[in-house]
């Protein structure tokens, strides 16, 4: 039932919804995305991101909110998480627009001590004291149908955090990855499942096939909205061993495919190009160009083209903008 | 109500002093007012019990010498979470979820002397199997070796292989092929400059950062190894990176790992237990509290 509100009050996503239903000819939504500049993580942008998420139909009065960023792994020299300073411009962002609750919950990738993820202290230190961080890592899951099948699981262990959010925030990186690719917020719904049913590394999800998973879990775990780390994002072999690469942007969306590929695109891959990205285009708006109206800054200002593995620069292409 | 027979409570060094019992005695009940109606533990408070949170909770029972009754919930609440093969799963409602658990499980059944359920989870380790794979020479590894998986049907990584060479030493297995090869693969898997990533060493010619916490298990399983050059390497990179270690899970796992090896803990000890004192209520993974307590214990729980 809350999701079923929410959709309703939101009406961009409703159209969205509208689009996975619809047999035969399905109406293609226009998919706002919007790019903030934010040139270093030195910027308070809360005011701005609830800005544009007001604007984007985002309803968050009296909603659980559950923020979900990207902790891999910790290293000194190297982006691989979504920047701290990111996830409390959301927190903050989220509790100017009226949200109950706003949680900001991750289940690390590759590390089981959540000292190095949402328990870090320096994160702690820069949230408002309503925001709790939550291990997803360790803790109750529920199942949830697979509506995708393309892996063959007939169900995902979700933590019960993300289950029982009435809206679900991506923050992922803006990274390259060198089995996929690029990984953004689609791919950043691995986080979502607890590593005490899939492991430290998430294997089974890799056995599967990881576009499959990618696909399997994005029919599966609505994300509502994604902001995309764009500020200092990561580029040659991503996205644990990669380097810096500063593009100083947020790429915002209500829709995750959307905000996905356009940011893709400032990283000069050709979205089309990547395989999950475009078999997500089959059931998921906002992969052609077409469908995203660009709000905010002009993206001229923000493409580049990541330095990637050889095997994926046939992906790559442009200039898109 | 006594506590656990003394001749179970072996401990690494003497020498080293152990927090005074008032201390462990606040730190004890901070981990049983976790405690669940159904005698088990939950990671964190607010969720239900589960199992790694509930035999890691009675193995610090053990640890710190409770009455022995103290732990009679919590294995009951194991107990009722072994399947008919021998496995352990994450909880009563998913019984398919979660065979890696299975290993630290038989710990706590091994220490707390419950031979059939020890039995039935040392015969169910035994017949898991993690993949193998060709060797890739992107990868300094050597992916023929077999190990023991999170997942059944996935690779073998080193947490749950070195649960398991723990276990299956614990319970009289020590040289069984499975528990040689699977110290074979820890010891494969080992970053060249020392310590242990979650599972491999390198990529691309770049070594993986190692972890505190699968540095210390590891060096746990590989007791049995003590005084390999290779060892060696783990060891002082744990040694010289004491200040660096900040976390609940991180300062036990390296006490852990070190004292099994006759290495000093003592500073790393303290910093461990004022953790512990300080660490917010909404903070405490219940798992790791208790390997905190075990490291401070000082007592051989996961070593033979």
């Amino acid at each position: 039932m809350k999701r079923r509100e929410f959709f309703k009050d939101a009406s961009l996503l409703a159209a969205a919804a509208a689009y996975g239903d619809v047999v035969g000819k399905p109406p293609v939504p226009s998919c706002p995305v919007t790019l903030l500049a934010m040139p270093d993580y030195g910027r308070d942008l809360s005011r701005e991101i609830a800005a544009v998420m007001t604007a984007d139909g985002l309803v968050l009065k009296g909603k659980k909110v559950l923020l979900k960023p990207n902790f891999v792994e910790a290293h000194p020299a190297r982006p691989i998480n979504t920047n701290i300073a990111v996830i409390a411009g959301v927190a903050h962002a989220c509790l100017r627009l009226g949200a109950a609750e706003v949680v900001v919950g991750e289940a690390s990738g590759h590390r089981r001590d959540p000292w190095f993820s949402v328990l870090n202290p320096s994160l702690r230190a820069i949230l408002d004291k309503k925001v709790r961080c939550v291990d997803l890592n360790h803790g109750d899951a529920v199942a949830v149908a697979n509506r995708g099948r393309r892996t063959g699981l007939p169900t995902f262990y979700v933590a019960r955090p993300v289950v029982e959010a009435d809206v679900l925030i991506s923050l992922p990186k803006m990274k390259t990855h060198h089995w996929m690719g690029v990984t953004l917020s689609l791919k950043n719904l691995f986080g979502a499942l607890p590593g005490i049913y899939y492991g430290w590394p998430k294997n089974l999800l890799h056995l599967k096939g990881i576009d499959n998973s990618i696909l399997d879990l994005a029919g599966s775990v609505p994300v509502h909205y994604a902001i995309v780390d764009g500020v200092v994002g990561m580029e040659g072999d991503g996205p644990i061993m990669g380097t810096a690469k500063p593009v100083g942007a947020l790429v915002l969306s209500p829709f995750a495919l959307a905000a996905d590929a356009t940011a893709a695109r400032l990283m000069g891959f050709d979205p089309g190009m990547v395989s999950y990205l475009a078999r997500a285009g089959r059931f998921m708006p906002g992969l052609g160009a077409g469908q995203i109206v660009l709000r905010g800054e002009n993206p001229k200002r923000f493409a580049t083209r990541f330095a990637c593995p050889n095997i994926f620069k046939a992906m790559q292409g442009g200039p898109f903008f | 109500m006594g506590g656990f027979p003394d001749s179970l409570l072996q401990v690494y060094n003497t020498l080293v002093p152990q927090p005074p019992a008032s201390e462990f005695a606040v730190l004890t009940d901070k981990l049983l007012s976790f405690s669940r109606p159904d005698g088990g533990l939950p990671y964190y408070r607010g969720n239900s019990s589960s199992a790694e949170p509930t035999l890691l909770a009675a193995l610090a029972l053990f640890a710190v010498g409770a009455p022995e009754a103290s732990s009679k919930p919590p294995l009951s609440f194991l107990r009722s979470l072994q399947n008919l093969d021998g496995s352990i799963c994450v909880d009563a409602g998913k019984r398919d979820q979660g065979l890696w658990l299975t290993a630290p499980a038989a710990i706590a059944f091994h220490r707390l002397g419950l031979k059939d359920n020890l039995k039935n989870a040392l015969d169910f380790i035994l017949s898991v199997r993690s993949l193998t794979a060709l060797n890739d020479p992107r990868l300094k590894q050597d992916n023929t070796l077999t190990g023991w998986p999170w997942v059944r049907g996935t690779f073998g990584w080193v947490e749950p292989t070195a649960w398991s060479v723990i276990a299956l030493s614990l319970g009289g297995l020590g040289e069984h092929a499975r528990t040689l090869e699977g110290r074979k693969l820890l010891l494969d898997r080992q970053i060249p400059s020392g310590g242990w990533n979650y599972g491999n060493p390198s990529l691309y010619d770049k070594e993986l950062l190692p972890f505190w916490d699968t540095t210390g298990l590891a060096l746990v399983a590989l007791k049995d190894n003590s005084g390999a050059a290779s060892l060696d390497r783990s060891l002082d990179l744990l040694d010289e990176s004491q200040d660096k270690i900040e976390s609940l899970r991180g300062l036990a796992w390296a006490v852990l790992g070190l004292q099994c090896h006759g290495r000093d803990t003592t500073k790393l000890r303290k910093r461990l237990l004022t953790v512990m004192k300080s660490m917010p209520e909404p903070e405490i993974d219940t798992a790791n509290f208790s390997l905190g307590l075990i490291a401070l214990s000082g007592k051989k729980v996961f070593a033979a």
